[in-house]
């Protein structure tokens, strides 16, 4: 045992020795091409995307210098802005709460079904990330309209008279969007399940404690950060996406994603373009931070 | 029987409408997430100009549009372009990161951590438009940046450069580094003990890596449409955009051929996994 940890504590030291002077050159020239990217290529567009939110947009022109809080005002202050502001944040908040339901049903059912059909369950969940986005758009996009598949089978089936469609409305771009995230968040949970011994459960049997109750009371209890952590990664998903929400929903549905491209692409708005995704990536973040704090509280209560 | 063949968990925790519930339950899921999947399959067999259910005549004359159009051949040969070079920067990038985040004391290597990681996390809609606003008009030598094919494979990168990142850094924690002081005792110098030892052991790492950073850009097209011109737009951008104006069965079939190259290279990760396994097992 002794022996043991005296290995341990000498081994990072005499390992690293070879390699080069303990923190010399070597490591930063290994580092160089990932913050290359990182910082060229993300760090400098952001810092573009700051000051471009501060330039000022007169007569169609793309942008001119200039430093005004004038997009900043007009994002919380003009209805058409805010409004997408609230539609992106009550979609997200739905779709993220539903998806997160769906997965954890889905991921519980997994964890408890005999090995030889997880497989085929974690290769089927598997789909909807190995697919393009725009492909599974598509797919919604043949099976909502008056003429998809959805319609002929209800009328084929007697269930309605009609021919009907979904197409266009908040509730086809709610199911794309569920579809698209439930990986992230089956795959979330279903670690956390793997981390749970199944004999808790037969314990919890054995004291005569029906299901509901197990559930409520050993279950949810071991799952909560789980859910925290999936409910965030959906909620970031889908405020930052934009197409499936456009070309699936209705043409009134304008979520912060949609805004900035149609600012960017179709007005030739680009400081309000920028303004507009400051604030996008600042939700972002904050949902990031907010989730950390609540992780790491949630770890010092049981510890 | 039936009984012993249910797990013990599960007898225990319900009686039997739990169960039908259950079973209801997973079959929803399984037809929810292969409706989008099979409508596509099916359509792309779709003999009409139109679509439409049912669908009347069966033939493969929307492949044969997809290959005799020019258009789109042409941006399938960019899409893979694009997630070929996307694959070589994010891989060599991301593995020569987590190396040194392995091997090295680095100050500050949490900070370090998140910044790398940071770009995963943000929306493509984002990470787009401050691209095309920073290198809207850079050009080197003449040669114009914006809508180049290059930039688009940096831009995939942002997000496939993390995920190789965070595969082969916890590949690499599983490195025994006995073998490697083995190496150096043996008088191997660091880049050849790179190169001999550690590289065949990570191998599976890296072809995984590798082959998600592939996907990812083969799928990616938020980014691309931003930075893409006409002669560099790849497919899922091209698809979008003609979704925009009217759905054909030739989307159906653009589809089908990305997921069948995202397949192609599932199965390929599958049979380096059962070459090494069974390589090692020997």
């Amino acid at each position: 045992m002794n022996v043991a940890t005296v290995d341990d504590k000498l081994e990072p030291a005499a390992s690293s020795a070879p390699d080069g002077r303990r923190g010399g050159l070597a490591p930063w020239l290994l580092l160089a091409p990932a913050l290359v990217i990182v910082l060229i290529f993300f760090g400098i567009p952001t810092l573009y995307m700051v000051r471009m939110s501060f330039n000022l947009h007169v007569d169609q022109r793309l942008y001119v210098p200039g430093f005004t809080f004038e997009h900043y005002v007009d994002l919380f202050s003009n209805p058409l802005f805010t409004n997408a502001i609230w539609t992106t944040v009550q979609l997200s908040l739905v779709a993220s709460v539903f998806t997160v339901l769906l997965g954890y049903s889905f991921a519980l059912l997994v964890w408890l079904q005999p090995t030889r059909w997880r497989l085929a369950f974690i290769g089927l969940a598997l789909c909807p990330l190995l697919i393009s986005e725009i492909s599974i758009i598509f797919g919604w996009w043949m099976f909502f309209p008056r003429n998809g598949l959805l319609s002929y089978a209800l009328v084929n089936s007697g269930l309605v008279a009609d021919k009907v469609s979904l197409m266009y409305t908040e509730f086809a771009a709610f199911v794309g969007l569920v579809y698209l995230t439930l990986p992230y968040s089956f795959f979330i949970l279903l670690s956390i399940f793997d981390g749970i011994d199944k004999q808790l459960l037969e314990a919890s049997a054995d004291l005569a404690a029906p299901p509901v109750t197990t559930f409520r009371e050993i279950l949810l209890p071991l799952t909560r950060t789980g859910l925290l952590v999936a409910f965030a990664q959906c909620f970031i998903w889908v405020m930052g996406t934009y197409a499936t929400p456009s070309a699936l929903g209705p043409d009134t549905l304008w979520t912060m994603g949609y805004l900035i491209q149609e600012q960017m692409l179709g007005k030739h708005n680009w400081p309000m373009a920028a303004a507009f995704s400051m604030v996008l990536v600042t939700g972002v973040c904050c949902v990031m931070i907010l989730t950390r704090s609540l992780m790491s509280k949630r770890a010092a209560f049981h510890a | 029987m039936r009984e012993a063949i249910m797990p013990v968990a599960l007898r225990n925790l319900e009686p039997l409408l739990l169960r039908v519930l259950a079973a209801a339950f997973m079959l929803f899921i399984i037809v929810f997430i292969a409706i989008p999947i099979v409508i596509n399959l099916t359509m792309s067999f779709s003999d009409a100009a139109m679509i439409r259910f049912p669908i009347t005549g069966w033939s493969m004359r929307w492949y044969r549009d997809f290959f005799g159009s020019e258009q789109w051949t042409a941006a399938l040969v960019n899409s893979i372009v694009i997630a070929l070079g996307t694959t070589v920067i994010s891989t060599s990038a991301g593995i020569l990161a987590a190396w040194a985040f392995e091997r090295f004391p680095i100050p500050f290597k949490d900070g370090w951590y998140v910044i790398i990681m940071m770009p995963l996390f943000m929306p493509g809609v984002v990470l787009g438009l401050g691209m095309a606003i920073a290198f809207g008009g850079t050009s080197i030598g003449g040669y114009s940046i914006y809508g180049s094919r290059e930039l688009v494979m940096i831009a995939h990168s942002l997000w496939a450069m993390p995920l190789v990142f965070m595969l082969m850094e916890a590949t690499f924690r599983t490195i025994d580094h006995r073998i490697l002081e083995a190496s150096y005792d043996l008088g191997g110098r660091p880049v050849r003990t790179f190169f001999e030892i550690v590289m065949p052991m990570v191998s599976t790492g890296i072809v995984s890596s590798a082959l998600f950073a592939f996907v990812i850009s083969l799928n990616e097209f938020v980014m691309a449409l931003f930075l893409t011109d006409r002669d560099t737009q790849t497919l899922p951008v091209l698809m979008w955009l003609s979704l925009r104006s009217a759905g054909t069965p030739r989307l159906a079939v653009a589809s089908v051929i990305l997921a069948l190259a995202v397949f192609a290279c599932l199965t390929l990760i599958m049979v380096w996994y059962v070459r090494e396994l069974t390589k090692t097992s020997r």
